[in-house]
């Protein structure tokens, strides 16, 4: 009794106890769905109905033909394209947040999230009212006798505006949390040693912050991967990505087997991409950045 | 003399001093946890006069849902309804199959889908006799003109009528020459490149091109696969692959595929659209701008093309999980509640779906005449809604056209 009581009392037990039930949380709605899409990926399906028939036909479908391994490379240049533009954009803007928002650092980055208070489909709206043929963009052209941009119509551009608009208050807050914990002093440092800023930015910020970077990079990669709902309110005819297909085979389709299939390739496309950004971090040179360097010194 | 205070008090007192140990705290805790499993093993069997009241759920359009007739159903028959909602036909007939019948009570349906229901077990025969309000229901909505409310082998009804309309095409007659707009052909005719729109439906899609396919190849009076009257929903290898092709051709003309009304509304109004299938809704609602002054456009309503349009008559129908007959009872109520003249006139009018109910003379002319409702014999010439033949040879016919 005594020795259960000890262990009652251990650190151990009480780790445990705390971490039980988000483990369980986990367990029962992440990765037991999981598993069932995974077996549903080998099953087939039959007018709406699955049938446990297992194969690997789903798997030659998504990787085999060409239809669905242009809508993954559709979705993988998306993503790629939305992450380097949201990064480009995010870094001065989370930098400048950092290094010179002062006290008003937090209200700052508050309202990058701003767009965030509404839901995505309102989001998704709005940019249509921006960009479409009816858009204010385009009735400003006209309305000045120039002809409409097409580019903003309906196409595979306007779903990459309207993501990377989605997506960049990830990446901003990412980059700016790990900004928070930069030392500055360190380029001012390089500076005095003869450095020019962009060699500093190159070989000191970036590097010591790249943990950061990392994170926001999956954190915009990763659901623009999977969009659904911007390509289908933006993209027009051309523009279905794979999410869109996916969405399609779950729903009006009910082609749930070769949904599921779709759905462990994009899964594990993911997670490659989690490994391989996972893979380029230095826990030695980022994490706490330039304190961490300071003090090993 | 020292002050004494009432014995009742002091007890109180005392307990409340009396320290919490652990034993005390497990004890009580215990207690509360057998109490709250007690009631809830047992809660069912014993229920206030408030929890007994009967409770329906229906799974449908969310249209549908107008919030005053349920306000005065549930004041009538005392009882409580609730609504979950579905974007399209597959989808409810997913919900279903997924054990939605133990969730639903009832669903709606429409076109060729309640009779799929009902051979699949998931639905149960509506009682006719129960539903004193089908009276006042247009022949044309009925059997023995309209066949898809009862059974196909069998006298059984599958479900009880409730709106109907087509899926015609609104077309801009000032931009639209007259003679282009009666035909199925106009969504693929290139003289009007970048100013035609379809919806994202692509069983719709794919069923309109197989109507112009199938009236081009001379297939339609043919002996079908299914050895049925022609159906755009049941469609060979051969007029499948004609689809694709002309869908894929059509990519080239169209601004985009709408998924919300409010988009192709706006859309048509800036005239950046001249032509797209639609439910006649935005037809109807430009319609009332004109007759009032307020637009010069001119638009048309086609809801029968030369080659042969797809229409729809939704229904309420009753799940198989319904087993209590009190219940059921209720769910007739319901049906005959919403089939009243007078709730008929609220759908109409802040709903805008054209009644199944004859109620010509509760509603404006320019009503009757945007809900079609002196045409309702139209129907019969209509292929009616329908689940594709094989879902599975769509969504691959659906998938090239949008990746090609």
């Amino acid at each position: 009794m005594v020795a259960f009581w000890k262990i009652r009392r251990s650190q151990g037990f009480r780790a445990a106890l705390l971490t039980l039930p988000p483990a369980l949380f986990i367990i029962f709605f992440m990765i037991l769905p999981l598993i069932t899409i995974i077996v549903y990926s080998f099953w087939r399906t039959e007018n709406y109905t699955m049938i446990p028939d297992w194969n690997l036909n789903n798997y030659a479908t998504v990787l085999g033909q060409k239809t669905y391994l242009t809508f993954l490379w559709r979705s993988f240049i998306m993503a790629v394209c939305v992450t380097a533009i949201s990064l480009v954009y995010s870094y001065p803007v989370a930098y400048f947040i950092a290094k010179r928002g002062g006290r008003y650092r937090l209200i700052l980055v508050l309202l990058t999230a701003a767009p965030f208070f509404t839901g995505i489909i309102l989001r998704v709206t709005a940019m249509q009212q921006i960009l479409g043929p009816i858009g204010l963009i385009n009735m400003a052209m006209m309305h000045l006798g120039l002809e409409p941009i097409k580019i903003f119509m309906y196409t595979p551009f306007a779903t990459g505006i309207g993501l990377v608009y989605l997506w960049i208050p990830f990446m901003v807050l990412a980059i700016y949390l790990s900004l928070l914990n930069f030392n500055f002093d360190l380029l001012e440092v390089a500076n005095v040693n003869g450095a020019k800023p962009w060699r500093a930015f190159l070989e000191i910020t970036w590097p010591l912050n790249w943990m950061g970077t990392a994170i926001g990079i999956a954190l915009v990669f990763i659901p623009t991967f999977a969009a659904a709902i911007t390509p289908r309110f933006l993209g027009g005819v051309n523009g279905a990505l794979f999410g869109n297909i996916l969405e399609h085979e779950f729903g009006a389709t009910g082609t749930w087997a070769l949904g599921s299939a779709m759905g462990v390739v994009m899964f594990l496309i993911c997670l490659l991409v989690i490994v391989a950004v996972w893979k380029t971090i230095n826990l030695k040179r980022s994490g706490y950045t330039g304190s961490l360097i300071g003090e090993q010194e | 003399m020292k002050n004494r205070k009432p014995a009742t008090c002091k007890s109180k007192e005392t307990i409340l001093e009396k320290p919490v140990t652990r034993r005390s705290f497990l004890k009580k805790s215990a207690t509360g946890a057998a109490a709250a499993f007690g009631a809830s093993c047992f809660g069912p069997f014993v229920r206030t006069s408030k929890a007994a009241k009967l409770e329906i759920r229906w799974l449908g359009w969310e249209h549908y849902n107008v919030k005053k007739l349920t306000a005065a159903f549930e004041k009538q028959y005392n009882c409580k309804v609730s609504a979950g909602f579905f974007d399209g036909n597959s989808e409810c007939y997913n919900k279903l199959r997924a054990g939605g019948v133990k969730d639903f009570d009832m669903f709606m349906a429409d076109g060729f889908w309640p009779r799929l229901y009902a051979k699949q077990g998931l639905s149960q025969p509506t009682d006719y006799t129960k539903l004193s309000n089908l009276k006042y229901v247009f022949p044309d909505f009925l059997p023995p003109n309209y066949m898809l409310l009862q059974e196909e082998k069998g006298s059984n009804m599958v479900a009880a009528p409730n709106c109907w309309g087509g899926y015609g095409f609104t077309v801009n007659m000032d931009k639209i020459a007259p003679e282009d707009s009666e035909s199925v052909y106009l969504l693929f005719n290139e003289k009007y490149k970048g100013h035609l729109s379809t919806s994202a439906r692509f069983e719709e899609n794919i069923a309109l091109a197989g109507i112009l396919v199938c009236y081009r190849m001379g297939t339609m009076n043919k002996p079908r696969p299914d050895g049925k009257p022609f159906n755009p929903y049941v469609l060979t290898d051969a007029e499948l692959a004609e689809c694709k092709k002309l869908l894929i051709k059509q990519k080239g003309l169209l601004v985009t595929r709408w998924n919300d009304e409010d988009t192709l509304e706006r859309l048509l109004r800036a005239q950046v659209v001249w032509a797209s299938p639609e439910w006649s809704g935005i037809y109807r609602r430009i319609r009332f701008d004109q007759l009032d002054g307020k637009t010069k456009l001119n638009m048309k309503h086609v809801l029968k093309p030369k080659e042969g349009g797809l229409g729809w008559v939704d229904t309420w129908g009753i799940t198989s999980g319904v087993k209590d007959s009190e219940k059921l009872e209720l769910c007739h109520k319901w049906i005959n509640f919403r089939l009243k003249p007078e709730n008929m006139v609220i759908i109409a009018k802040e709903i805008g779906w054209a009644p199944t109910v004859d109620v010509r003379k509760m509603l404006p002319k320019r009503y009757v005449e945007t809900l079609f409702l002196n045409q309702t014999s139209a129907i019969k010439g209509l292929y009616q809604f329908d689940a594709p033949s094989s879902p599975e040879k769509w969504e691959r016919i659906w998938s090239e056209v949008e990746a090609a």
